[in-house]
């Protein structure tokens, strides 16, 4: 093993151990918890995205429709029927697994630009249909996880945020293993031919199709799991948070691309960055002029990618080869 | 608003929060110990101050911040020793998981005692799920059904729900319209398809279902919609004798200029939000005139409190503003009769107690009290009319400060 693998294990082995360390010093109900809380749930959807998006470079800009059916279907099933949301995830990734089959039909033929408009439509379509469907959905006004404070791991909702922090770590290292495996796979070779060139991944015998239908399915269904963590987390929501555009799809993209499109840690760097400076940028610009702090969050991220179109990752990368040449110097 | 916020006399800096934050968080054990000392209590005021909603959250703010100048002003919390009222301001956006967020910071860094807001139901929503698990107690004007139909122990509405303003505006508007010698049986409906007008339609389509009323027109259209002459037309070709709007400010005053100019003069009830806001008249001039609104609070029923917010503010006191300066009245007298600032004492004064003291006193029915659920039963729903640049108080009838003018067909 080389040295530049054994730092590129030691050091996530590290951050993730700092990870589970971490909250064991913080107020269990916490403001700094919550934030870690988003900082890995947003890692891990990023993360799922990433397996679509950064290694085939299939934008999509419509996860948010497989995220709100995640979260819609396991609260429904738990508000009308008490259904667990245990079970009812499982619901929710199946349920998304078929939007993502039958939204591939049409979409995956298409290229670039293309393809990311028809994702976003269907995303609107998705927050169209949850607030006109409202026998079901709750409409417009939303809808709430029934409170139940006593009936712990069953209805998956706690008093502290602390168990959801370790479900959203176990959630992110599940979902980063999947990318890793499937990158390491011939699976992701694939994807990453259709990424260099999908005529000649063709050419060679890929069938580019297939193999893009199933990294949406399989993006499609982690995506959705997460969607009932958030639910079970934030216990309300209404289909224009849920399939918002700029809350929940773009944000999936600008995590995966500020942090290294296709690469295993480009969404962990990337949601470290985004989420604790948004967060940031509401905490000590919110009470100003109104609108200032997300003015402020949005001309940092158009310097981040300026600076760093390969994401912030390659960052970390020129430092270590750098270490390395001076080290053979 | 006929005034900038920049001329609000709000203006602490962001040093002067944390300063008064920190300089509490010091001085929290000392108080602890000795019991009264002259002391700043920390209370979280969360609204929308930025995004579509930004100027109903900022008339908001002022609302609580007049309030809160008024008490600290003449000596503050006095069975605490005088302590000061420190408002705690935060943005929500237009975004639920923010303004949660917003809640868990004030709560865990800025220790507040109560949480107000935050004009939309949505964001008042996700913020009472973390006020909810915290046990510290919600004020809001909200009125989404949801908001005190989820069993929760925390949470306060100092107005009614929105099943009751429409089922309000309806049997006020027929009582006008009877008053004035029209029977009504066919109603239009016509709402922005956002969060705030499915809900207000959809409480007008029950209460009209209820009253055996045949609703002949019922269009949604989207928000921001440039053009409205195609509703306006299908308006004219329907038999409806009472038209009912429900919107944010653009398309209101698009819809009343188009009707208006198409000769159209239907009774017109709007359902609050952009038909009681200052910029209705300044946006419509005398098309404003007579215009009918349903709404939750309504500012000449007291007078003696809500002049004082148009003199520092310049604009009459929007309804919003003044049921949050309920909610400030009710927290100050809570804080007053429970003698500190823990927030589960606090709560179970805010549940027992009837607040008819101070700002408390502004709400519809002079007096605020909480069922179990944290409903005010108090509460009456209010309709209002344009005359020149003021609202008037028409129904329900013991309210009225004068007659409704209806236009029969």
């Amino acid at each position: 093993m080389t040295r530049s693998n054994t730092l590129s294990i030691a050091l996530p082995a590290l951050v993730v151990l700092a990870l589970i360390i971490a909250p064991l010093g913080l107020d269990p109900f916490g403001y700094t918890l919550r934030i870690l809380c988003l900082m890995l749930l947003f890692c891990a959807m990023g993360q799922a995205w990433n397996i679509v998006g950064g290694l085939a470079n299939q934008i999509s800009l419509g996860h948010a429709a497989y995220f709100g059916i995640g979260a819609y279907s396991s609260t429904i099933l738990f508000g009308s029927l008490g259904v667990s949301p245990l079970i009812g995830v499982f619901v929710g990734m199946f349920l998304a697994a078929i939007f993502a089959l039958v939204l591939s039909l049409p979409t995956l033929r298409l290229k670039g630009h293309y393809f990311a408009l028809a994702t976003l439509a269907a995303g609107e379509v998705a927050r169209v249909v949850a607030n006109s469907w409202t026998s079901l959905t709750g409409g417009p006004v939303g809808i709430s996880v029934p409170y139940r404070p006593d009936a712990g791991f069953w209805a998956l909702q706690f008093q502290t945020v602390l168990p959801n922090y370790y479900l959203f770590l176990g959630a992110m290292i599940l979902v980063s293993l999947v990318f890793w495996l499937v990158q390491t796979s011939a699976f992701g070779y694939r994807l990453r031919a259709i990424k260099e060139n999908e005529t000649a991944a063709e050419v060679i015998g890929v069938n580019t199709y297939r193999v893009k239908l199933h990294a949406s399915i399989l993006s499609a269904v982690l995506t959705a799991m997460l969607g009932t963590l958030y639910a079970q987390f934030q216990f309300f929501f209404d289909p224009d948070t849920i399939f918002g555009v700029a809350t929940i799809s773009v944000k999936m993209a600008l995590i995966v691309i500020l942090g290294g499109a296709g690469r295993l840690y480009g969404p962990w760097v990337g949601a470290a960055v985004i989420i604790p400076l948004e967060e940031m940028a509401n905490s000590y610009l919110g009470n100003s002029i109104a609108g200032l702090s997300q003015f402020a969050y949005g001309v940092l991220l158009i310097v981040v990618i300026l600076l760093n179109p390969r994401g912030l990752i390659s960052l970390f990368e020129s430092l270590r080869d750098r270490l390395k040449g001076r080290q053979r110097a | 608003m006929t005034k900038d916020t920049s001329k609000s006399p709000f203006s602490l800096s962001r040093r002067q929060v944390l300063a008064a934050g920190a300089a509490t968080a010091l001085t929290m054990p000392f108080y602890a110990r000795r019991g009264f000392a002259a002391d700043t209590i920390n209370v979280g005021v969360i609204q929308p101050l930025s995004g579509a909603n930004a100027q109903f959250g900022i008339n908001s703010r002022n609302g609580i911040q007049l309030v809160a100048d008024e008490i600290n002003a003449a000596g503050g919390i006095k069975s605490m020793g005088g302590a000061q009222i420190n408002l705690i301001i935060s943005d929500a956006t237009s975004n639920p998981t923010q303004a949660a967020t917003v809640a868990q910071r004030m709560m865990s860094q800025d220790g507040v005692c109560a949480v107000l807001g935050a004009f939309a139901s949505s964001l008042t929503l996700a913020i009472s799920e973390v006020t909810e698990r915290r046990g510290v107690p919600l004020l809001t004007m909200s009125f989404s059904d949801q908001v005190t139909g989820r069993g929760f122990r925390n949470i306060f509405q100092v107005v009614s729900k929105a099943s009751d303003l429409g089922s309000a505006t309806i049997t006020h508007t027929l009582d006008l319209a009877r008053k004035a010698g029209d029977e009504i049986t066919k109603i239009a409906i016509m709402y922005e398809d956002t969060a705030y007008g499915t809900s207000q339609a959809g409480g007008l389509r029950a209460a009209a279902e209820a009253n055996g009323i045949e609703v002949v027109m019922d269009e949604a259209y989207p928000l921001g919609i440039t053009d409205v002459s195609p509703l306006i037309n299908q308006l004219r070709r329907t038999e409806a004798q009472a038209v009912f709007p429900v919107s944010y400010l653009n398309d209101s005053l698009l819809i009343i200029r188009n009707m208006r100019q198409q000769g159209i003069n239907l009774p017109t009830i709007g359902g609050a939000a952009g038909y009681i806001i200052p910029d209705f008249r300044n946006g419509l001039g005398e098309l404003a005139d007579d215009v009918l609104s349903i709404s939750p609070a309504a500012y000449d029923q007291a007078p003696e409190f809500t002049e004082r917010f148009r003199e520092r503010f310049g604009y009459f006191m929007v309804h919003e503003a003044q049921e949050h300066a309920a909610c400030m009245g009710v927290l100050a007298s809570a804080l007053e009769k429970a003698g500190n600032a823990d927030p589960r004492q606090l709560r179970d004064v805010i549940a027992s107690e009837t607040f008819d003291e101070g700002w408390a006193t502004v709400m519809s029915g002079g007096k605020i009290k909480f069922d179990e659920t944290g409903l005010n039963i108090h509460a009456v729903p209010m309709m209002v009319q344009w005359r020149g640049d003021e609202l008037v108080t028409v129904a329900p009838a013991e309210y009225a400060k004068a007659d409704a003018v209806w236009h029969s067909l």
